[in-house]
């Protein structure tokens, strides 16, 4: 970040940083504006794709003049600015447009969307304690056996595309074993009917995320060993444990924070290919249907619920980083 | 994937689909059938709930009757909540349901619809004429209206009195009534778009609740159809046909409706799984462009028909879940021309038939397809292989889908289509082959077959259309610009305790009134 650095070096001192609010606003300021852009790539990228929503929906045989008319109806005969324009500016009123098949997409996502939400934050915080405890139990004896069992362990962890992995805990755990239901079905609420179906896609998810976030956790625990703060304990004869509480795992926070962050994303990415196999009910299924739809404000809705989830958590990772390492990203 | 959009708008648009031949022709028979099943567990018992899956995609959920139906499970729980005029039927391919009867006038033209006995809508109003005029001309205002009730005028739809329904079509129609299955479902009159969710139907189920593509359907106690067995069922919506075939391996649903051969085989081990086989599903046709190009010449396409090894086709590309056909569409038609010889592989003859045409061999032609649905891409290899044995060179090109529907169909050459609609040989003639058709896959125009296919509709006496209709299937046969190898089975899992699940082609599996539960 070379501005920022220039930033520093002009304003020496305490008074470098700004005060606590305006930075604050500022990094907020900055994630809103990468998800508005992020919004008009979308537009821009379903445009580029052939065809569009009205081809899309059309019935087999329905005529050109039909389709025309429902393309007027649907509005795309507009530029696609002009579209993006009016989407996004009724955004702020919580008006996510509406769908190619005519459902305003705030009520297409008020069920799968929650979901995809506890879906994602339990595999999250899967993913990061799972991280946290096999990154510090290989950090206690560094090239120990442990060490190396979970370095390969997390490696190939992480090389396993969801799919396999979701395919893998099917077998064994369903069609095997007959402990766990191999799909989630819904009650009236939209949630899932029992919470044991939430157990195979929750690992399918987490289990490549722990791989590549013990990675980090291991990373940055060896990086922290090495400071004269750690080496002066370890010198001291300190219990392992103790020094990995409270002389390690401080420092390593911020690069945890950041690959928790990136994890989430990469866990939404996941969440189309598991939440198909699982028949889960969340905003994966609707995002892979909306896009052979062409339906533009449907995938910008899934965008934007999914966008901000993820916004609001790399926000908190910048605080986090900025408040250990007191400078600004 | 086994189905999509396409095939699914398709039957949406509700011209026919389902068949016939299932209940009466000796089809392939599942080692594990229903209805043999159904024969030692007793006489059918009232109670319990069904769980069905069905495939669908939940951005493209839709709750309108008349709307767009994409998805199979939309479709489902539409028609358990409301009934539609008639339905597909067993041995005639149209059966009565809201409306008990039809007549039609000498010039069958206009045609007269009696409502059934007794009908009314699940809050107690008696069904009346004016809710059906009302509903059929909401439905003729779609976007798609035209298509849904061909040759029907929004002002054609009127109501003689309260218990008739009169509809008048611009040309004679014997098959009218064909029109008004699967999509004519009646709604109370006046009921505003914004009212669609609670609407009452006049089904044998009542809408319980409906959750994102998922809903829970009870018992009308009260239906004019007869009684029904099941307390409830329940739909669940499925994304993809291998996670609906694991709930169902996981005993967490009763049914996997249409769930496609790769779930029958992965199942054919299971003891405790029904396989259904529904004959007459799914063509997936050959189109040769009559009207221009290399494949004008009828005899060249006469040619390829006796290239196409169509047992190994059937047992390759459907795994052997279906049947061989004979270039006729509509094979599901109970009036299907069965006595006309089914044509075989003759190699010989069709380099003879090139010769004579003066086609040129030492060109390669390209062979379009789609991946749509599960078969399609590899049925246009395999034939490109067996085409190559007649020594023509055929190169088969894959596209996706949307430039597939712009920029070939109706206007390449040599492409692969697919229909779900097949219980009907008029339809096929009335949509796809006749001169002014506009989904003329082929281009092809013939004077003697549209003067047959006018005939086999509009003609007075009975057994003239049916002499006409027998003509129209011999001209098909002959030249036109199909080659159909053969018909995909549809297919279903169920539970072992499933009874009396439907058996007819396409949407006729929606019709589950009559299932019951044996446990």
């Amino acid at each position: 970040m070379i501005p920022a650095a220039a930033e520093r070096a002009t304003a020496p001192g305490p008074a470098r940083h700004l005060p606590g609010a305006g930075r604050a606003a500022r990094l907020a300021v900055r994630r809103l504006g990468m998800l508005a852009l992020l919004l008009a790539a979308v537009f821009a990228a379903i445009e580029l794709l052939p065809g569009d929503a009205a081809d899309a929906t059309s019935e087999r045989g329905e005529s050109a003049a039909d389709t025309t008319l429902r393309r007027e109806a649907l509005g795309l005969d507009r530029p696609v600015a002009e579209r993006f324009w009016d989407w996004i500016s009724g955004l702020p009123t919580g008006d996510l447009g509406t769908t190619a098949h005519g459902q305003p997409v705030t009520s297409v996502l008020s069920g799968p969307f929650p979901n995809t939400l506890l879906l994602g934050s339990l595999a999250l915080a899967l993913s990061i304690t799972g991280a946290l405890a096999l990154g510090s139990w290989a950090a206690l004896r560094p090239g120990g056996r442990v060490d190396r069992a979970v370095a390969v362990a997390s490696t190939a962890a992480f090389a396993l595309p969801e799919f396999v992995v979701s395919v893998a805990l099917l077998l064994v755990f369903s069609q095997w074993a007959g402990w766990l239901p191999a799909v989630t079905l819904t009650g009236p609420d939209g949630a899932p009917a029992s919470w044991d179906m939430l157990v195979l896609p929750l690992l399918a998810l987490a289990i490549p995320q722990i791989g590549w976030n013990s990675r980090i956790v291991r990373g940055a625990l060896a990086d922290q060993a090495d400071l004269p703060h750690v080496q002066a304990a370890i010198i001291d004869g300190l219990p392992r444990r103790r020094i990995l509480i409270h002389h390690m795992l401080p420092g390593a926070l911020p690069a945890v924070a950041v690959s928790t962050a990136t994890s989430a994303g990469m866990l939404v990415g996941g969440a189309v290919v598991v939440e198909t196999l699982f028949n889960y009910p969340g905003v994966g299924a609707v995002l892979a249907g909306a896009i052979t739809d062409r339906d533009t404000p449907l995938v910008a809705g899934v965008v934007v619920a999914t966008g901000a989830a993820i916004s609001t958590l790399l926000l908190l990772a910048d605080y986090v980083r900025d408040r250990i390492l007191g400078t600004t990203p | 994937m086994g189905v999509t959009r396409r095939q699914l708008l398709w039957a949406g648009a509700g011209i026919g689909a389902a068949g016939a031949l299932a209940a009466c022709s000796g089809g392939p028979d599942g080692s594990k059938d229903t209805a043999s099943s159904g024969a030692d567990s007793g006489p059918p018992r009232s109670g319990g709930t069904l769980k069905v899956g069905a495939l669908g995609k939940a951005s493209s959920v839709t709750r309108d009757p008349h709307g767009t139906q994409s998805n199979e499970s939309d479709y489902l729980i539409l028609s358990l909540v409301y009934d539609t005029l008639a339905v597909p039927g067993a041995k005639a391919n149209t059966a009565p349901r809201l409306a008990a009867s039809w007549k039609s006038s000498e010039d069958l033209k206009t045609w007269r619809f009696v409502i059934a006995d007794g009908a009314k809508f699940h809050d107690g109003t008696p069904v009346t004429a004016d809710d059906v005029v009302w509903s059929l001309k909401r439905l003729r205002a779609t976007p798609a209206g035209a298509s849904r009730l061909p040759g029907i005028k929004p002002e054609g739809i009127t109501a003689e009195d309260a218990g008739t329904v009169v509809l008048v079509s611009d040309y004679a129609n014997a098959e009218l009534p064909l029109l008004t299955r699967l999509t004519t479902f009646v709604m109370k009159k006046g009921t505003k778009d914004d009212q669609l969710a609670d609407a009452p139907g006049t089904g044998p189920f009542k809408l319980d609740w409906f959750r994102d593509g998922n809903a829970r359907l009870v018992r009308n106690e009260d239906w004019y159809g007869g009684e029904v067995l099941l307390d409830a069922i329940e739909v669940r919506i499925f994304e993809s046909p291998q996670a609906m075939a694991n709930a169902l391996l996981a005993g967490q649903i009763d049914v996997a409706s249409n769930v496609g051969a790769v779930a029958a085989r992965t199942a054919e081990t299971r003891e405790d799984v029904q396989i259904l086989r529904r004959p007459n599903d799914m063509a997936m046709p050959i189109v040769m462009r009559t009207a221009d190009g290399p494949f004008a010449d009828a005899r060249v396409r006469e040619a390829l028909r006796l290239a196409v090894d169509r047992d190994a086709m059937v047992k390759q590309v459907l795994s052997g879940y279906g049947t061989v056909a004979n270039d006729i569409l509509g094979t599901g038609d109970p009036r299907f021309a069965k006595d006309i010889p089914q044509r075989g592989r003759d190699l010989a003859k069709a380099r003879k038939l090139l010769a004579e045409a003066g086609f040129d061999t030492s060109k390669t032609y390209d062979l379009l397809t789609s991946e749509d649905i599960s078969g399609l891409a590899e049925s246009a290899t395999l034939f490109a292989t067996q085409a190559r044995e007649a020594g023509v060179k055929i190169n088969v090109v894959k596209q996706d889908s949307k430039i597939f529907w712009d920029a070939t169909w109706l206007k390449a050459p040599l492409y692969t289509s697919y229909w779900g609609t097949n219980d009907s040989v008029v339809f096929f003639a009335s949509k796809t082959m006749v001169s002014e058709a506009g989904q003329n896959e082929a281009g092809w125009q013939e004077p003697t077959f549209d003067a047959a296919y006018r005939k086999a509709i509009g003609d007075a006496d009975e057994a003239e259309r049916s002499k006409a209709l027998h003509r129209l299937q011999e001209i098909e046969f002959a030249e036109s610009g199909y080659l159909l190898w053969g018909m995909a089975d549809g297919i279903d899992l169920a539970g072992a305790a499933v009874r009396d699940l439907p058996e007819l082609p396409g949407y006729g599996r929606v019709q589950l009134e009559k299932t019951w539960l044996a446990r």
